[in-house]
């Protein structure tokens, strides 16, 4: 690794704080745009009726839970970066932990939106809360659904906790550098960090806690959201391989978005010195990896349906591959078991061009692939005088261009006014990689 | 003031007063400071009276709930349906509050419509027909639909009064070639009943009893009589037309024939019965005549014109001619069969063959229907309208401007001869646009009329409610222009007791407040009379017979009008519920596709869903087409009744009008109408319309949802067998306790308070005609979700008829009724957050609409497809709404809804039981459904009670339940339906 003095590494950081240009302003204008379009969709929809979207009978399902699946999948490799390998000492990880983590933040709230655009009475939402009542009426504590609000609540409460925790010394930092209104703002936000050495064992403490924390959930959250549907009885979701499989999906997917993310960001911030080529092909070479297991688990489905000689099975399946969406099918397949399996070759995980493609690839890929699991299974389940057809509607398009917005929204926001780079794990990096010398 | 002013200003004071008070429409329908005897609020009250839909007539008793009517069940007492209703039966309320309801007359002024008050419409229909009567002779002409003999005879002496001729009877469908033929062979210008009940073997040559043929909820019922198994086996019914349909479907044989061939088959049926010397006991010389007749039809000359199966006629031969008691029915009404002269005549030689004592059919019990004129007196009606233009011309409920839309000189004359047309009609329809006053008179729910179909038979109608716009009924209309015919009557109500008491012998009171409260005069029709003997063979039948000649290479496709039991003749097009239930044989709503037979749509190069339009010398149509095996190859079929161009928001624009490509003249042989279309051009339009479709698949595809069993396998005894827990074979596992098994449940059984509600289905008996579903609309508040909405799959049924349709082996058709199951393992329950669907103490699968927060999650894990949810707040534009049922929930926007099975009427049970200190006995509750079934297929009933029918049912061995193998332990269980190996 190249030689930074901490002088440097603070001054690049810190120069991100800037005041921005005009691109970022027509940028964040633009995005805000798309925000505004995603909530005047949703609006129309709670007055009209969830019909302004394309989910009908038997696709009760659409855009809505496949958007959830997706960010909350998104959100999953922030927090494998961010925990697992900080737990496993990877060095690579520590320039993009800060963002990744922020990732997962920003997609666990955007795809914490979703559950509730698509409930036909958002209005009636509380009725999840166990909120203690003279009827004595509760929530289902059998059905996913409430699994899924726990899940995510808690994944949401660790990441932030766990992110904020991480930024401390980051913030005093910039605290120390700024002056007037910001200066105020930091001082509160850092809570007094002064850098003292008590301070920093809490710091290294609560930080390892935190790491161990959310590190189960990586595991637990996606497990849990893929018993949404293993728990039901429709061919194609019932079925035990769901939880490793989405786990493996969502890191796959959380990768991708991360080198979306890091590449243009570094270009942006010219940290190319922090964020270097080792860093990205370290993520392009797990990439590799979770692209293996989500292709074995694409097989082994089909390996199952066959094996089970169950006709409603094997006729899902077959559906899949073959029927009405076989695009989707195919777009799936080969963006998130194919295309990845490049990366097998230096020239092209080293390059940005490519890897940045390939990253844009896997997150259509891996859309396509909660499509396919969401649409597909209902489309053709047991009943075959019920089988049906779905295409979202223009609202959903809109509600979906919402979300990204807001996703990229946040972040614009965030690397404007927090450090996107973890200062500290770098300033460590550099002092480990001094005494190792 | 003094004496005088006073006396002026009170004078001036109590004119004014009571000048400016006009009679107006009251706005509520009752008041509680006002109320009617036997009006309680929250309390229903039931009036008998008659359904008017069509000829049939059917006994209804119509629920009125707060002054309104908002349901129709069949009268239990009824001879004609015991107690059941078809589909457009129970539609027959939409007609009431249909939204494009005229409410005050019409009248053509400069071209425009202006409003008129009732009394000054009376009043100038007396005017105008006076000024006519003095004129001079026939000066006022009529054409009316069907009535009973009160208004018929009112109508009669009211033109006599005026010195006109008697009314014309128009009805679209005629049956005159049954009549002709019967005329020819038997010498009897009617319509015989025909004891179905009684056969062995039915053969049809297109009758479509189970939809629109004479009275169809009578006829399926008596089909199933002989059809449904029962100990020993069930009778063969073969079914010999162009078209399936749902009678075809019913069969166990559909032989399928090209158009215009039945005459052809049914001779060679003749020729074999003779050749076989298999007929009876008959005069030497009409042997001989008849075999002349048939003597050109051997066997391959018939199977090379009508291009049957050759199996299929061979098995139909056989069976006749072994069968005990065999009965061979005619053709369909709106067919439009070049020879169905001949073919209703063949049948007639056919039965007479078979059965010289004619056992099975009874000409003393003739219908109503035959009153209709023929479609040649129609069309002279007209032509004499154009000729000679009458001054007053009555049209009384009849739509031919819409029934011969390809016919030339129907609307003409009633726009243009300078006639005054009065049209007595609740819809502006084709036919009233084209006249001078349109007249809204009150509906057969809101008036006082009888129609018996039988002779003897008194059915009566009274107001099951206050007119909805203070309209009279036409009877009222012609007693007040009438004041000769009248004779000092003023109300219907006085007309009918008048003509009761004449025609009925009703003489006292308590006859007559008897015969209202039941509905009518029932016994007497049944009591057959005797002596009166059937009519031998007359000597003319060969006549029909004289030059009949048939090469059976026709031109090629064909057009064939098909009968469809939600619309009849078109006149119930535009009922929001009939229009949005699926045909049951197509699954289609809102559309009339043409159906064409996947080979013949493989030549022409169409695909589901490509416009097809077809062009005759008399109009033009385009519709989608619709490939289907139910048709034979080389026809194009299109549903009877849509198309129409005027008639209501929901009838108009919707489908196509396949009377428009024909244009009708009359045989020279018999003056039957002959149906003509001339330079029949076909060809795909080249662009698409999306099938409003309900159906995924046809296949079943092996999951064991609609199964069927022979005959054979069912009389042989039972061998003890275990089942396994594959889906190959599964065990019925009853929503019971016993149920339950640890190696296979993870929860434990669920406690029934005293019932655990179950129903059920007798798919033997089921005819697929969708009855049920209409009932379930009615009962519920079903929203109706529209053509768009259906075509992206949101339609809103709670019970649905699912047609599992096996090509390859007829006998494999099954029409499933699909329904929630009512799981007592559901998979619907445990995924739901909020338990809003809950498991009630009677087992029922409760769907609670407040808590509903509209995940869906409960229709996603459903594997019966059967929840519903509310993708909008549905429309009922007013006063559609004053339908609705006040005893169910009317659902909002996002909340998920299903099957309760009428969980309304099963609380109002609990309420009679516990005020009567008892539990609730076996069929006491029945769901609409179930109800209304005309063939008894859905049965209801608890579980718990091991007396009840139900629970009988689930111990016969065809009892299962579909996809079993799930273990959701469904409380609804079906029969499977039984066939013969054919």
């Amino acid at each position: 690794m190249e030689k930074l003095s901490f002088k440097e590494i603070d001054n690049t950081v810190a120069a991100t704080l800037d005041p921005p240009g005009r691109f970022y302003w027509t940028v964040i204008g633009l995005l805000f745009c798309g925000i505004l379009v995603g909530a005047f969709c949703w609006a129309w929809q709670i007055m009209v009726g969830i019909g302004a979207g394309g989910q009908n009978s038997p696709v009760n399902w659409g855009t809505y839970l496949i958007n959830f699946v997706f960010w909350v999948g998104i959100a999953h490799s922030g927090t494998l970066i961010s925990a697992i390998l900080y737990l496993l000492r990877a060095e690579w990880r520590n320039p993009i932990a800060r963002a990744a983590e922020t990732m997962t933040v920003f997609a666990v709230c955007t795809a914490g939106l979703f559950p509730f655009i698509h409930l036909g009475r958002v209005w009636m939402v509380y009725y999840m809360l166990p909120i203690p009542n003279d009827r004595t009426l509760w929530p289902n504590f059998q059905s996913p659904l409430m699994f899924d609000v726990v899940a995510i609540g808690t994944y949401l409460i660790v990441s932030v906790l766990f992110w904020y925790t991480g930024m401390l010394p980051d913030l005093a930092a910039i605290r120390d550098r700024a002056s007037g209104t910001r200066k105020k703002v930091f001082s509160v936000l850092s809570l007094g960090w002064t850098g003292r050495f008590e301070q920093w064992r809490h710091y290294s403490r609560g930080y390892l806690l935190f790491a161990a924390l959310a590190t189960p959930l990586v595991i637990s959250v996606h497990s849990v959201v893929s018993w949404d549907f293993a728990l039901g009885v429709i061919p194609g979701w019932h079925t035990t391989i769901f939880a490793p499989y989405f786990v493996a999906g969502a890191i796959h997917s959380g990768l991708a978005m991360v080198l979306t993310l890091m590449i243009p960001m570094r270009r942006i911030f010219g940290a190319q010195r922090i964020i270097t080529m080792h860093v990205l092909e370290s993520v392009a070479k797990t990439i590799v990896f979770t692209g293996l297991i989500v292709g074995f688990a694409y097989g082994t489905e089909y390996f199952i349906a066959w094996y089970s000689r169950n006709s409603v099975e094997m006729e899902v399946f077959t559906f899949r591959s073959a029927g009405d969406f076989t695009l989707s099918y195919w777009i799936m397949v080969v963006c998130n078991s194919m295309v990845p399996l490049l990366f097998f070759f230096r020239r092209i995980r080293t390059s940005i061009v490519w890897l940045f493609g390939i990253s844009i690839l896997v997150n259509i890929g891996m859309w396509f692939e909660r499509f396919v699991i969401i649409i597909s299974s209902v489309a053709h389940d047991f009943l075959p005088n019920a089988w049906g057809q779905y295409a979202p509607t223009a609202i959903e398009y809109g509600i979906m261009l919402g979300s990204f917005s807001l996703f990229f929204f946040l972040f614009f926001l965030f690397v404007k006014h927090l450090p996107a780079i973890s200062m500290t794990e770098m300033k460590e990096l550099q002092h480990q990689g001094m005494t190792h010398e | 003031m003094d004496r005088r002013t006073f006396l002026k200003l009170a004078g001036m004071g109590s004119l004014a007063f009571a000048s400016a008070c006009t009679l107006e429409n009251e706005k509520n329908l009752y008041s509680l400071v006002r109320i009617q005897d036997d009006m309680v609020s929250g309390e229903a009250a039931w009036y008998a009276s008659t359904c008017r839909q069509c000829p049939a007539g059917c006994g209804v008793i119509a629920k009125n709930r707060e002054g309104r009517v908002i349901k129709l069940e069949g009268n239990p007492l009824h001879p004609v349906n015991k107690g059941k209703l078809c589909i457009r039966g129970q539609a027959a309320v939409q007609e009431v509050y249909h939204p494009d309801r005229l409410q005050k007359p019409l009248i053509r002024q400069n071209n425009t419509w202006k409003t008129m008050d009732y009394d000054e419409a009376v009043s100038l229909l007396a005017q105008k027909t006076r000024k006519a009567a003095a004129r001079g002779q026939n000066r006022v002409r009529m054409l009316t639909g069907i009535e009973g003999d009160v208004r018929l005879n009112l109508f009669q002496r009211s033109l006599d009064s005026w010195g006109s001729r008697a009314p014309t009877v128009f009805e679209p469908f005629s049956h005159e070639n049954l009549r002709a033929a019967n005329q020819s062979v038997f010498g009897v210008n009617g319509i015989p009943s025909y004891r179905i009940e009684d056969s062995d073997v039915l053969a049809g040559f297109g009758a479509d009893f189970c939809e629109t043929w004479l009275s169809p909820v009578e006829y399926s019922r008596k089909f199933k009589q002989m059809h449904a198994f029962a100990e020993g086996g069930k009778g063969r019914f073969f079914h010999v037309s162009p078209w399936r349909g749902i009678t075809g479907a019913n069969s166990d044989a559909w032989i399928s024939c090209a158009p215009d061939t039945e005459s052809v088959i049914c001779l060679g049926l003749i020729k074999r019965i003779l050749k076989e010397n298999r007929a009876g006991n008959i005069p030497e010389q009409a042997g001989r005549q008849i075999r002349k007749i048939a003597e050109p039809f051997d066997r391959e000359k018939v199977i090379e014109i009508s291009g049957i199966e050759p199996d299929l006629y061979d098995l139909l031969s056989e069976s006749l001619l072994q069968a005990k008691k065999p009965l061979v029915i005619g053709t369909a009404a709106p067919g439009r069969d070049l020879h169905a002269l001949q073919a209703n005549a063949a049948v007639n030689l056919l039965n007479y063959l078979l059965d010289p004592d004619l056992g099975k059919i009874d000409f003393t019990r003739r219908h109503r229907a035959e009153k209709a004129a023929t479609h040649a007196e129609i069309l002279s009606f007209f032509r004499d309208l154009e000729s000679d233009p009458a001054d007053v011309v009555f049209l009384n409920n009849v739509n031919p401007v819409y029934a011969f839309a390809g016919q030339k000189g129907i609307k003409e004359p009633l726009e243009q001869s300078g006639s005054f047309v009065a049209c007595f009609s609740n819809f502006m329809d084709e036919t009233a646009q084209c006249a001078d006053l349109v007249f809204p008179v009150s509906l057969a729910l809101e008036s006082w009329d009888e129609y018996g179909a039988y002779p003897g038979l008194l059915s009566l109608c009274q107001p099951a409610m206050k007119p909805l716009n203070g309209a009279p009924s036409v009877t009222e209309v012609f007693l007040r222009i009438a004041p000769k015919a009248a004779e000092n009557r003023e109300t219907a109500r006085e007309e009918l007791i008048f003509q009761v008491q004449q025609n009925h012998g009703i003489d006292d009171e308590k006859t007559w407040l008897d015969a209202l409260s039941r509905g009518g005069l029932f016994d007497k029709a049944s009591r057959r009379e005797s002596g009166a003997e059937n009519p031998g063979l007359q000597d003319g039948f060969k006549d029909s017979f004289s030059d009949f000649e048939i090469s059976g290479t026709e031109e090629s496709p064909q057009i064939s009008v098909l009968p469809s039991v939600r619309f009849f003749d078109g006149r119930s097009a535009n009922l929001p519920w009939v229009c949005e239930i699926p045909d049951p044989v197509t699954q289609v709503a809102w559309q009339s596709p043409v159906l064409v037979h996947p080979a013949t749509a493989r030549d022409m190069g169409i695909e589901d869903g490509d416009m097809v339009s077809i062009t005759s010398s008399n109009g033009e149509i385009s519709a989608p087409a619709y490939k289907s095996s139910d048709i034979h190859p080389g026809v194009l079929g299109l549903q009877a009744g849509q198309g129409h161009t005027e008639y209501g928001r929901y009838a108009k624009g919707q489908g196509a009008n396949p009377f428009a490509l024909f244009s009708v003249k009359s045989s020279p042989l018999s003056g039957t109408a002959l149906y003509e279309t001339r330079d029949l051009q076909v060809e795909a339009a080249g662009m698409q319309q999306k099938l409003a479709s309900t159906a995924g698949s046809l296949d079943p595809h092996g999951r064991k949802i609609a199964l069927t069993v022979s005959v054979d396998e069912l009389l042989e005894p039972e061998g003890e067998k275990k089942h396994g827990l594959a889906m190959h074979d599964f065990p019925l596992t009853l929503p019971l306790p016993e149920g339950y098994d640890e190696q296979r449940d993870f929860y434990p059984p669920h406690d029934h308070e005293d019932y655990r509600w179950a129903m059920a289905v007798d798919l033997d008996r089921c005819i697929g005609c969708s009855a049920c579903a209409a009932a379930c609309y009615a009962e519920n508040n079903l929203a109706v979700a529209g053509e768009e909405q259906i075509i992206n799959g949101r339609e809103m049924s709670w019970l649905h008829i699912e047609r599992y349709w096996q090509i390859e082996d007829p006998g494999k058709s099954v029409f499933l009724p699909m329904l929630c199951q009512h799981c007592d393992n559901a998979p619907c329950e445990s995924v739901c957050p909020v338990y809003a669907p809950h498991h009630s103490k009677e087992g029922l699968n409760n769907q609670i609409y407040n808590r509903c927060i509209g995940t869906r999650f409960c229709a996603q894990n459903c594997p019966y497809k059967v929840r519903r949810f509310n993708w909008f707040d549905w429309k009922w534009p007013e006063p559609l709404n004053l339908q609705l049922n006040p005893d169910v929930t009317v659902r909002s926007k996002g909340v998920m809804e299903k099957c309760s099975f009428c969980v309304q009427r099963i609380k109002q049970a609990h309420g009679r039981a516990k005020n009567e200190d008892r539990k609730i006995e076996d069929g006491e509750v029945t769901p609409a459904c179930v109800q209304t079934c005309p063939t008894d297929a859905l049965v209801f009933g608890s579980l718990m009670d091991s007396a009840s029918r139900v629970s009988q049912m689930v111990k016969d061995r065809r009892a299962y339940q579909v996809m079993g193998y799930l273990n959701t332990k469904p409380a609804v269980i079906y029969l499977k339906k039984v066939v013969h190996a054919v």
